[in-house]
């Protein structure tokens, strides 16, 4: 997975939040690796360069638990769009983005985007469930469905958070409706002071996903990559602009006036 | 899993330090070249002499000698030592002070006038290492006072400080770190990122100083390494964003550094080594009593409360190979490439070449093809040292040794491998998608015969299908070393193409007959002999062609001949002299008919020779089939077809010679009149038409055709000459009763004829020919059409003849008008000669269109005889 690409500065940031054990490394893995696999605990974060067309797009994967809290307003600073995960299946991680994570993306670009992800779909809904990646190798799959008996048992009887109880003090596990994130997606416009008009729709910003059987992920990394083109754009012209002098260009100015 | 990046070497011994003295512990270290100075809890500053030290066997160690040791005379800690080289000054912290100190003889610099050399309430200091102020001659230092909730700029000398900037902070700041204009403060609940030069402030994130102890330490241009909450070492650049994922260190780090690649961590009992390239721990080393962890100028210096250590990283490559040992290919990879700026350029290419190769021999071992072929590529791998893997495909005249240190630890592939023939295909499928990708780049520049040789093994082995291609196309087998090979798996067809591609046309020639006649097996071809037919017709050397035309004319003569009919006429093809071609067909007679068929018919030659050949071929063809009983009448008529078309068309034939040979039979009377009619001898031929074949039909059409070309008086003799025939009633050596009976057939022959043909006939001959006890009625369609034709050639010429009268008219008016002037004749006029005028209109003109009497012209021309000839022109005007 390291590659040379890693060694290339990005041109803009696309981050992960989310509650502990939503999936955001899954999700990461499923779209990098188009695979599905046990991960551990995220500590602290990590981060995926994705080429996208000419452009390098820098994945963060941060850690949910409690106690990374506090590192996730810099992992969001100057971020281009920020993925609020959820898991479908617990209404507490829904109630948690907005308690929680929400406010640490104060810090990310004004004219951040936001998704609202709900991952573990296949758990719910049966169009999900019968998603087949085409990057997943059969083989895999066998495995996949033994490995994923745990993660089931998860959602019925879920581990209890590291952390000390969630601030309500109460852990919700019903699930989410798709309604709940079109509502979410509401507030956290309203949150950012920004005019649901002019701003990107719900239907387009709220996603359900499955990292166990690829359902959605292709499609909701690429659509916020063809989303965050502009803001590549605007920072490139940004650089352009600025006041520091190009002495390449500058031969080939001056090679011009001379043959004149 | 784990990584050895780097060894503990023992720098200064605890003796060498304190003896002893148990009570003595050291507290801060610096390292300035092989200088080293020790800071001590009882107010000592020793100094060292470090040297480095390399044994024969390549083991590093270091030999410290000790210079001087100084006490400071303030009966506390020096809590901390910098040394600012240019200024050849340590600046000391200690009880609180920052005061500096020579480096040489530790002597407390004393105070220059005009300024302290003193700065009084620090709690930490650190040096700028990037000072945006460019004087060399002077440090900058941020500094960290107990005066509550400050951070102070200063500007040491030689012999002074100064106070740049003060700088308030929301928090009592704990610990700094500066870089540019950039401060990066612990502060009591956070960190954060302070601009001293426009006041600007960036929090980075809370972190709590009094759980655990902060690391603010810079790793490079505006970029720090921070203890983080949860044990983690967090990346923050100036901006206050994170570029680096974060590594996982334990909850207890003392000190952290960065020696590229890694970061390197201090906690009570270890030494952590992190990859900053993926975060993954690489190397721990147990380190009981750690106190100190920093780095000076790359180095890494460790000191545990007794003794000094130095932390040294193994060569790169030494790394890197302990990685491909394990099979750990994509860390060895990363490392190699995270490395790329801390090793010159073409050594670095070097490297990555073959830490690539080996990554993808490691790849290929695991049946990993994809990635294998990857980094075979990316590390422009000799293409020789993947088949060398593979047994005897090499071929011998390859001058390829493997390279040494070899890139993998395979001997061949069997031992790869390990009797797994599934896994043996599977590399040798591998190897033919390869060496045909390399083929066509520059990869198998040098070395294409081992490459195409390899191919062309491999191919005949699988049983491929692009053997073919291989060989039809450019290639460099090398045919000592192909040819067993091939003959191994019965590919002699291949084997025919290499050899044809070697120029060895008639080896490949031997091989194939020997296919087709049987004697040797391959079935790559069904259609090898028409193979063989279309070689030999394209083929360049007529030897060859005479060699084995018998070979393939026996087998099949009617695509045999191919090889003299179909070959190309080009300049890389000499032409066969077909004499040479029909002395060689002699015993084939079917071919040589085929081949004067072409001759003659397609390629038109017109030779006698060939024609009457030909014609004797039709004709003996014919005269076997009219041999056997009963004959094939199809057969029959298809031959004598052909003769008779040959016999018409051509007029080369000798057709004496022809006739001569078909006077014994009897069936061939059509063809006879054919060649009579050749002969010109008409009647002969239309005595035969008409008394011994009786087809009459058969005579007409013979009197069109022999007249086709010619003039109608041809015409019309020739069918005077068959109405002559018809009419003739008493033809020699027939007796009465015949004739009798056949002259009712006869005269309706010439009725038909006449009625037929009307217009050619001459009408008053006929006329004159025809007994007189015809009837009219009889002949009244040709009457009609001879009188019709009679009237039509009066009336025609007598148009004709009006025509030209008007045409000559015509001319003439023509002429005069060329004459322009008209000669004016009057009754007034006189004449030249006379002087008389003119009485009647007839007039001579002279030359110049003067007009004279012509009895005047008369006389004159009768006196003067020189004159004569003038006048004679004058007169024809």
């Amino acid at each position: 997975m390291p590659e040379v690409s890693k060694m290339k500065k990005p041109d803009v940031k696309v981050v992960l939040l989310g509650d502990m054990n939503v999936g955001k490394t899954s999700l990461l893995h499923r779209y990098t690796e188009r695979k599905f696999r046990d991960t551990i605990s995220t500590v602290g974060g990590a981060f995926f360069l994705k080429q996208w067309g000419p452009y390098n797009i820098s994945i963060w994967d941060t850690a949910g638990r409690e106690q990374f809290h506090g590192l996730g307003s810099m992992y969001c600073r100057g971020a281009a769009a920020v993925i609020l995960t959820y898991d479908v299946t617990n209404w507490q991680s829904l109630a948690e983005l907005e308690e929680r994570f929400l406010s640490l993306t104060d810090t990310a670009n004004h004219d951040c985007i936001y998704a609202v992800v709900g991952n573990k779909a296949d758990l719910i809904d049966p169009k999900a469930q019968m998603f087949q990646d085409s990057g997943g190798e059969p083989e895999d799959r066998t495995e996949l469905e033994k490995d994923r008996t745990e993660p089931q048992v998860l959602s019925s009887c879920p581990t209890p958070p590291a952390s000390p109880a969630s601030p309500s003090g109460m852990i919700l596990h019903k699930p989410v409706t798709h309604e709940d994130a079109v509502a979410l997606y509401g507030r956290i416009l309203r949150y950012k002071g920004l005019e649901e008009k002019s701003s990107l729709p719900a239907e387009k910003m709220c996603f359900e996903t499955s990292a166990k059987t690829g359902y959605n992920v292709d499609t909701l990394f690429e659509t916020l990559f063809d989303l965050v083109l502009p803001s590549i754009l605007r920072k490139r012209n940004e650089n352009q602009a600025s006041p520091t002098v190009d002495l390449e260009e500058c031969r080939g100015k001056r090679a011009r006036t001379s043959c004149c | 899993m784990s990584v050895k990046a780097f060894e503990l070497v023992p720098a200064v011994e605890r003796d060498l330090l304190m003896g002893d003295k148990a009570r003595i512990n050291i507290e801060c270290i610096e390292c300035c070249g092989k200088h080293l100075y020790v800071g001590t809890n009882d107010c000592f500053i020793h100094h060292f002499l470090m040297d480095e030290v390399t044994s024969s066997k390549g083991k590093l160690s270091y030999s410290a000698q000790k210079l001087l040791h100084k006490y400071l005379g303030l009966k506390k800690a020096v809590a901390e030592l910098r040394a600012a080289s240019a200024l050849e000054r340590l600046i000391v912290l200690c009880d609180g002070i920052v005061f500096l100190v020579d480096m040489v003889t530790l002597e407390t610099v004393p105070s220059a006038a005009g300024g302290g050399a003193k700065i009084r309430g620090v709690t930490a200091f650190c040096i700028n290492e990037n000072p945006v102020n460019g004087d060399p001659f002077c440090v900058e230092i941020g500094v960290l006072s107990s005066k509550r909730r400050t951070v102070q700029i200063y500007m040491v000398y030689e012999d002074r400080v100064q106070l740049v900037k003060e700088l308030t902070t929301p928090e009592q700041p704990c610990a700094v770190s500066v870089d540019g204009y950039f401060l990066c403060l612990a502060l009591t609940t956070q960190y954060m990122i302070l601009n001293y030069n426009t006041g600007a402030s960036q929090d980075l994130f809370p972190y709590n100083s009094e759980e655990r102890t902060p690391i603010v330490k810079r790793i490079g241009r505006e970029e720090f390494l921070l203890a983080a909450p949860g044990g983690l070492g967090m990346f923050a650049n100036a901006e206050g964003v994170s570029q680096r994922a974060p590594v996982n260190w334990s909850e207890n780090v003392i000190g952290a550094t960065v020696c590229f690649p890694y970061v390197v961590a201090l906690d009570e009992s270890f030494i952590t080594i992190h990859s900053m390239l993926d975060q993954q721990l690489k190397q721990t080393l147990s380190f009981r009593d750690g106190h100190i962890l920093q780095d000076f100028e790359g180095k890494v210096i460790l000191a545990s409360t007794k003794a000094v250590y130095v932390l040294v990283p193994l060569p790169l490559e030494r790394q890197i190979q302990d990685l491909l040992a394990s099979h750990r290919v994509e860390e060895a990879l990363t490392l190699t490439e995270g490395a790329q700026r801390n090793i010159p350029k073409d050594k670095f290419q070097i490297l990555h070449k073959r830490i690539l190769q080996q990554a993808g021999f490691i790849q290929f071992g695991q049946l990993q093809f994809q990635d294998a072929k990857e980094h075979f590529r990316k590390g422009q791998l000799d293409v020789r040292e993947l088949i060398s893997l593979y047994p005897l495909l090499l071929p011998a005249s390859s001058s390829f040794t493997r390279c040494h240190p070899p890139l993998h630890e395979f001997a061949d592939l069997n031992h790869l491998a390990q009797g797994d023939q599934d896994k043996v295909l599977r590399c040798k499928k591998f190897l033919i998608s390869y060496l045909g990708e390399a083929r066509s780049t520059e990869v198998a520049n040098g070395c294409r015969e081992d490459v195409d040789t390899a191919l062309l093994k491999l191919y005949a082995e699988l049983d491929h299908e692009s053997l073919l291609d291989l060989l039809a196309s450019e290639n460099a087998c090398v045919l000592q070393d192909s040819v067993p090979w091939l003959e191994k798996y019965h590919k002699y067809f291949a084997l025919g193409l290499l050899y044809h591609y070697n120029g060895q046309d008639s080896a490949a020639l031997q091989l194939w007959i020997q296919v087709v006649d049987g004697s040797l097996q391959d079935s790559t071809r069904s259609d090898l002999y028409e193979y063989i037919v279309d070689f030999l017709c394209s083929c360049s050397s007529p030897d060859l062609v005479w060699k084995y035309a018998g070979w393939v004319l026996q087998k099949d003569p009617t695509k045999g001949i191919h090889i003299f009919t179909k070959r190309p006429v080009s300049k890389d093809h000499p032409e066969l002299r077909p004499e040479d071609v029909i002395a060689c067909l002699e015993k084939h007679s079917q071919a040589l008919l085929l081949y004067l068929e072409h001759l003659v018919l397609e390629k038109k030659i017109e030779k006698e020779k060939l024609h009457t050949q030909l014609a004797v071929l039709y004709l003996e063809r014919v005269v076997s089939l009219l041999s056997k009983s009963p004959p094939d009448e199809e057969l029959l008529t298809r031959a004598r077809d052909r003769l008779q078309a040959l016999l018409r068309e051509s007029n080369l034939y000798r057709a004496q010679y022809l006739l001569g040979k078909m006077e014994k039979y009897e069936q061939l009377l059509l063809e006879r009149a054919t060649l009579h009619g050749k002969l010109e001898e008409h009647d002969k031929a239309l005595h035969i038409l008409v008394h011994k074949l009786r087809d009459f039909s058969s005579a007409e059409a013979f009197c069109l055709w022999a007249s086709s070309s010619r003039d109608s008086e041809y015409k019309q003799h020739l069918f005077h000459l068959l109405l002559g025939v018809y009419l003739d009633r008493n033809p020699s050596g027939k007796s009465q009763a015949t004739v009798k009976s056949g002259s009712v057939d006869l005269e309706m022959a010439a009725v038909d004829l006449l009625n037929r043909h009307g217009e050619v006939f001459d009408a008053v001959r006929v006329l004159r020919m025809l007994p007189d006890d015809w009837s009219m009625q009889l002949l009244r369609p040709f009457l009609g059409r001879a009188l019709r034709a009679s009237m039509h050639a009066s009336r025609t010429s007598r148009i004709t003849l009006g025509l030209a009268h008007s045409e000559n008219l015509q001319l003439l008016h023509d002429r005069l008008k060329e004459r322009k002037k008209p000669i004016f004749v009057s009754a007034k006029k006189g004449c030249h000669l006379c002087h008389n005028t003119f009485s009647e209109p007839d007039v001579v003109c002279l030359p110049g269109g003067v007009p004279v009497h012509s009895h005047c012209v008369a006389q004159r021309v009768r006196d003067s005889p020189t004159k004569r000839q003038l006048t004679n022109s004058s007169n024809h005007t």
